[in-house]
């Protein structure tokens, strides 16, 4: 361990003892208690309050008293920029929570879209300034297409973009396109047309979005400033998560980046631990050689609140955006003109090259692979490198792991791999993969946390927010209950008790990060850091388990009350 | 004006396939001002002579321009360009190993570019087995099928020329409408690559041959790859006559460029004789079956440019009378 503690408190600094309705340790050997002891930063112990306070000098602190403590939960695989997401109005389907605790119902129809913007612009009073949106996802509008002519009648002359769910397309109103210079003359592939030939307001990928100009480039700025860190761990907070994971937004060799994450997490008040990845995803000064070496020192210089240690690879793209690469029979009913396959975003076989240095410095790789091709070559690239580089407990980790087959976790489980499960996948798309991207049967075994577990290969589930909303009780759920959005169960054959999914969100994170001798459970001598929740996640119907209030967390012994303005 | 817009080369191709060697060939052998944008330094490898200064988001190139990354995206490169002193005279982008060249191509569409070619390079030893291989097949096989110009690199690896003449029929049935040529180190004639005159004056408008070029036996060497036929037009031709030779140029054609006048018919009955007193000038240019013909400003106080149009074939692919046969022919 390389953080300095304060210990055992002194005779004038007395540890406090927090009674519990219950304390779920996820410790197997200790499971429950009715109190947790904190001194300091760290859990002095968890038993009866009584055995407690025979440590000697103490206060009890009931504010608890009626609430179940867990360990704080591990969110180990988001991005920061669900912080910088927050300076644009939220126009997307599902009901989401913003940082400030306010609730932002889901616009389920065109006209709710268009309603939210229209209120969004009235409010505005810099007439100069740009609307920017994000959220929108049209697979939720089959048949009915969101263009610049429905902007055009609620925001007027006001520049206004959105940028949709995927971060693949934008639609923009007429005053943009006017104001960037998009007309009839476009030539660029990346401009939409409607049926009339004309420039319809959307555009795709960064060669069309880029044509947005400062619009889009302000949306991406707002991710780098501290105010998006903050709000990055305010939202976690809210939701009972202690420590977050950028993985893969941050360029860590940009002082201004590591800078601004040095600051925030310096503040006594900053209510989260992250752990930042290592990643040459958008673009990289140096070979994997020097990036393993900064990540590295970054390592040696860590504290209990900034961390590293692990580095994110990227092997192919998305399945709801026919991007994932997946073996035959590839994808059930693409689009029309879809190529067959998805795109490698690293070429397999370069892959075990690239991971080489990362794997000889002693950090832990976590590649994404949605598709099932992907998680291939990436299993094959560690037996690559352990067989050039025989190397023990390394933990590498695939990320999003949604495709993954039983042969394949049978492998990982061989080599010591880890998975991190998108399990918000069921819920949030698992009508779409079960009726257009991959089909009934391979949507039944996606996200595949039973497989995972009978494998024994140690698994986690995330959000990958800001693609979804932060929170481990909804992911968890998601993974307990496999229920979709439409209300259908998918797969019920891969659904995992709650014990295990609780295990999921708190100490096998902690795990594939390499924390786990420090966070994940409450034990004597582990961080202080607690999930306070309202009701007992072991106890409710299962199908309630999201709809469990949160109070706050204890981080490091400091008291984090949520913030939440329901009106 | 549209001539003024700054031309585009995207070079794509599988791993290994050459596409840094070629970045470095034609940074060496041309006075183009290039500029060179990469998808990430971690895959490039400018030579050092050709580098004058290294920051840690960018490389200064002897010729003044800089090399840098999409690390912040196509448009933040583009501000690192235009504000790095030397304005460059083209953009070259060498696009990622598994990239689909055509989503790169898509930034030729940003005001004040043009896109010019898709160069895709594919390595003679390896890329039937890539265009079958369990994973990347896909991913070759569309890059192949994107390219304006396909350079089959590495020849000098096959066996003898019937090995290469199948591969390269067989790469042209992957990529309908590509000029296919060959070449060893990437040693593509610049004229080819970036259009006829972009050699370097130093060079003479010759090629600097590899360096072990002379080593490679003879069906190979750059020499005996191409050859060019030039025609010069004093007057101006009847626009129906350059608009029938672009849209029907023979597979055998690598890059085809020219400055000419051309004219509207006189009148509607008669289409082959040219109303030359509304001639205009404009910018032809051709690469693989990649046509455009722009308007092309000319200045009244210099002396008139020399018209003619250049065309640049695969050895032995013409008649080499060929393109004078087209401009002179009517109907």
């Amino acid at each position: 361990m390389t953080t300095a503690h304060t210990g055992r408190s002194d005779e004038n600094e007395p540890f406090v003892i927090y009674p519990a309705r219950r304390v779920i340790t996820i410790n197997p050997a200790f499971p429950f208690g009715e109190a947790v002891a904190v001194s300091g930063d760290r859990i002095l112990g968890v038993g009866s309050a009584d055995e407690l306070a025979s440590w000697g000098g103490h206060r009890v602190d009931d504010r608890f008293a009626e609430h179940v403590l867990m360990p704080g939960f591990i969110e180990a695989h988001c991005h920061v920029m669900s912080g910088g997401l927050w300076n644009s109005t939220y126009v997307g389907y599902f009901d989401r929570r913003d940082p400030q605790g306010l609730l932002w119902p889901g616009c389920t129809s065109i006209d709710d879209v268009l309603e939210r913007l229209g209120k969004a612009a009235a409010d505005m009073t810099d007439d100069s300034q740009t609307l920017l949106a994000w959220g929108l996802d049209p697979i939720y509008f089959p048949g009915e297409r969101l263009v610049a002519r429905h902007l055009d009648t609620v925001t007027g002359d006001r520049p206004t973009l959105i940028l949709h769910a995927s971060g693949h397309l934008a639609t923009i109103n007429s005053a943009l396109m006017d104001r960037c210079g998009i007309d009839e003359t476009a030539t660029s592939p990346g401009v939409a047309r409607g049926g009339d030939g004309l420039p319809n307001g959307e555009l795709h990928e960064p060669a069309g979005m880029m044509l947005a100009g400062e619009a889009f480039a302000d949306m991406m700025q707002a991710n780098r400033s501290e105010q998006a860190r903050w709000r990055y761990a305010n939202e976690a907070r809210n939701a009972g998560h202690t420590l977050l994971t950028d993985l893969g937004t941050t360029q860590l060799w940009d002082p201004e980046q590591l800078g601004n994450w040095k600051k925030v997490t310096s503040d006594a008040a900053y209510p989260a631990r992250v752990m930042v990845a290592m990643s040459n995803l958008f673009g990289a000064t140096a070979d994997p050689a020097e990036l393993a070496e900064l990540c590295v020192k970054l390592k040696s210089e860590q504290t209990d609140k900034l961390r590293f240690g692990i580095v994110k690879l990227i092997l192919d793209g998305s399945i709801q955006g026919f991007t994932a690469r997946i073996s035959w029979p590839h994808y059930y009913k693409p689009p029309p003109g879809h190529i067959g396959n998805g795109m490698w975003l690293t070429a397999p076989d370069q892959m075990a090259d690239l991971m080489e240095p990362y794997h000889r410095a002693g950090l832990t790789v976590h590649c994404h692979c949605n598709g099932d091709e992907a998680t291939e070559a990436f299993v094959q690239a560690v037996e690559q490198v352990l067989e050039r580089y025989p190397r023990w407990d390394h933990r590498h980790t695939v990320q999003h792991c949604q495709l993954t087959t039983p042969d394949q976790y049978r492998r990982m489980a061989a080599l010591g791999m880890c998975a991190n499960i998108f399990s918000n996948h069921i819920y949030y798309w698992g009508d779409q993969h079960r009726d257009v991207t991959v089909g009934p049967e391979r949507a039944a075994r996606m996200d595949a946390c039973a497989t995972a577990l009978a494998s024994g290969v140690s698994f986690s589930i995330h959000s990958d927010s800001p693609i979804t909303p932060l929170g481990h009780l909804h992911t968890a759920w998601c993974a307990v209950n496999r229920v979709t959005a439409s209300g259908e169960v998918l797969g019920p054959d891969e659904r995992i008790g709650v014990p295990d999914a609780l295990r999921a969100i708190t100490i096998e994170a902690a795990r594939q990060i390499k924390m786990d001798g420090e966070i994940g459970s409450i034990e004597a001598g582990k961080l202080a850091d607690f999930a306070v929740l309202e009701d007992d996640p072991l106890s409710v119907d299962p199908m309630a388990l999201r709809d469990i209030g949160v109070w706050g967390t204890v981080l490091g012994g400091v008291l984090q009350p949520a913030q939440i303005s329901d009106v | 004006m549209s001539t003024q817009r700054l031309p585009m080369t995207v070079v794509g191709g599988y791993l290994g396939a050459g596409k840094t060697t070629l970045v470095n060939h034609v940074l060496r052998s041309t006075d183009e001002r290039i500029a060179v944008i990469v998808n990430d330094f971690g895959e490039i490898s400018i030579d050092e002579d050709l580098i004058v200064a290294a920051d840690s988001d960018k490389l200064t190139l002897a010729n003044g321009c800089i090399c840098c990354t999409l690390a912040d995206g196509f448009a933040a490169a583009l501000m690192q360009i235009r504000s790095a002193g030397t304005l460059p005279q083209r953009l070259l982008i060498e696009a990622s190993g598994v990239a689909d060249p055509n989503q790169i191509a898509a930034y030729g569409h940003t005001p004040g570019l043009r896109l010019d070619a898709v160069v895709v390079m594919a390595d003679a030893e390896q890329v039937r087995r890539q265009a079958n291989d369990r994973w990347v097949a896909d991913t070759v096989r569309m890059q192949l099928a994107a390219a304006d110009l396909l350079v089959v690199n590495k020849i000098d690896l096959l066996d003898d020329s019937k090995e290469a003449d199948d591969l390269c029929d067989w790469l042209a049935g992957l990529s309908p409408g590509a000029a296919v040529v060959r070449a060893s180190r990437a040693a593509v004639p610049i004229d080819v690559l970036l259009g006829p005159g972009s050699a370097s004056d130093a060079a003479d408008g010759r090629e600097r041959p590899a360096p072990d070029a002379a080593a490679a036996p003879g069906w190979h060497t750059v020499e005996d790859l191409f050859e060019s036929q030039t025609v010069v037009l004093d007057v101006p031709v009847p626009m129906l006559v350059i608009e029938a030779l672009l849209a029907d140029l023979p597979d055998g054609v690598a890059r085809l460029k020219g400055l000419i006048q051309a004219a509207p018919p006189t009148s509607a009955d008669d289409t082959n004789a040219a109303d030359a007193a509304n001639a205009a000038a404009y910018l032809i240019e051709a690469v693989g079956k990649r046509t455009s013909m722009t308007p092309h400003a000319t200045d009244p106080t210099q002396p008139p440019p020399r018209w003619a149009i250049s065309l640049i074939s695969n050895k032995d692919s013409l008649p080499p009378t060929w393109l004078a046969e087209r401009l002179v022919r009517r109907g």
